[in-house]
């Protein structure tokens, strides 16, 4: 029986940061196909795709073989490391002191570059668009993967993270299909937030598990290290933003 | 093999974005091992400290960025 608040968490974390690393994926799969058609950028597409079921298919079943305590430690400090990553830049986005990420901006910076690598070997253009688009996808879906891993065996919901996952594919394909643009609308900025707040409070969860804590609440203590990061993220956003406005007045 | 060197160095940098932050929480996870395995101290204090020592990275690694961008753009 699969228990909500254990698996509610993993599925919307997978979703978000799913739809994060899809949407990314896609601009480039888009800028493929608007300068050397969909046949580049599908073949692209379908082998990174491939690769990606091979990988999970051969390191899937490893994680069986690994205790579970050990399991926790590794993905939760993994977890830390890229949570905690991913907030440090959306809050110094949210701060003012990087530049929020541009989906648009992203589609005619790859265009210009695709551009210039096919103009230097033009016997080989197909193949030069191709290679974009597969390494845009393995990329972004290696990260997907780990995601999905990360969030879910810890408690055993990789099948609920799957599907959270693939949700957000199919939700961002049909969108973009139907669009036929760069999803430049999707709150990126404010996902990826979310998700380094989500991502964050799955790694402290983990790792003090898998060291032997006891969390009162158990998987409800994941709400509240979520609400203490997104706290803690928005303060520091707000911290950085003082300094700049001074400095620009 | 730039493709899997492309790659290689993208795993790297989801987990190393920032050397010193990386470092860092490597380093409270230690700590927190060391003391929910090697003191008397109720695993959850070593729960917490971790909790907190994770929220105290954050802040100091996003004001010595914002500290260190402000001063290269004075420069």
């Amino acid at each position: 029986m699969l228990e909500w608040s254990s698996a509610g968490p993993a599925v919307g974390a997978a979703f978000l940061a799913s739809i994060v690393e899809v949407v990314e994926a896609f601009t480039i799969v888009l800028v493929v196909a608007t300068l050397r058609g969909w046949k580049p950028a599908v073949l692209g597409t379908g082998a990174a795709v491939f690769v990606l079921a091979a990988i999970v298919v051969i390191l899937g079943p490893l994680l069986d073989q690994v205790p579970m305590h050990l399991l926790q430690v590794v993905i939760g400090v993994l977890l830390l490391l890229f949570g905690i990553g991913w907030l440090r830049k959306a809050s110094l986005r949210a701060g003012g002191v990087i530049p929020l990420h541009d989906e648009d901006a992203v589609f005619a910076r790859e265009t210009i570059e695709l551009r210039t690598q096919v103009k230097r070997h033009r016997s080989s253009q197909d193949w030069i668009a191709g290679i974009a688009a597969f390494k845009a996808v393995l990329l972004e879906g290696l990260e997907v993967i780990f995601i999905v891993i990360a969030v879910g065996s810890g408690r055993e919901v990789l099948w609920a993270a799957s599907l959270g996952a693939l949700a957000a594919c199919v939700l961002v394909l049909v969108v973009g299909a139907i669009a036929h643009r760069p999803l430049a609308r999707v709150p990126e900025n404010t996902l990826k937030f979310g998700i380094g707040v989500m991502l964050s409070a799955f790694g402290v969860f983990w790792t003090g598990e898998g060291l032997g804590v006891d969390w009162p609440g158990h998987d409800l203590a994941l709400f509240v290290f979520a609400a203490v990061f997104l706290v803690a993220g928005l303060m520091a956003a707000r911290m950085v933003r003082q300094p700049i406005k001074k400095a620009a007045s | 093999m730039n493709i899997l060197k492309d790659v290689l160095s993208e795993l790297f940098s989801m987990f190393v974005a920032d050397a010193r932050l990386t470092m860092a929480i490597l380093l409270i996870v230690v700590i927190t091992a060391f003391m929910i395995r090697s003191t008397n101290l109720s695993p959850l204090i070593g729960g917490l400290f971790l909790l907190l020592g994770c929220i105290a990275v954050l802040f100091f690694s996003v004001s010595r960025e914002a500290t260190r961008r402000l001063h290269d753009s004075r420069h």
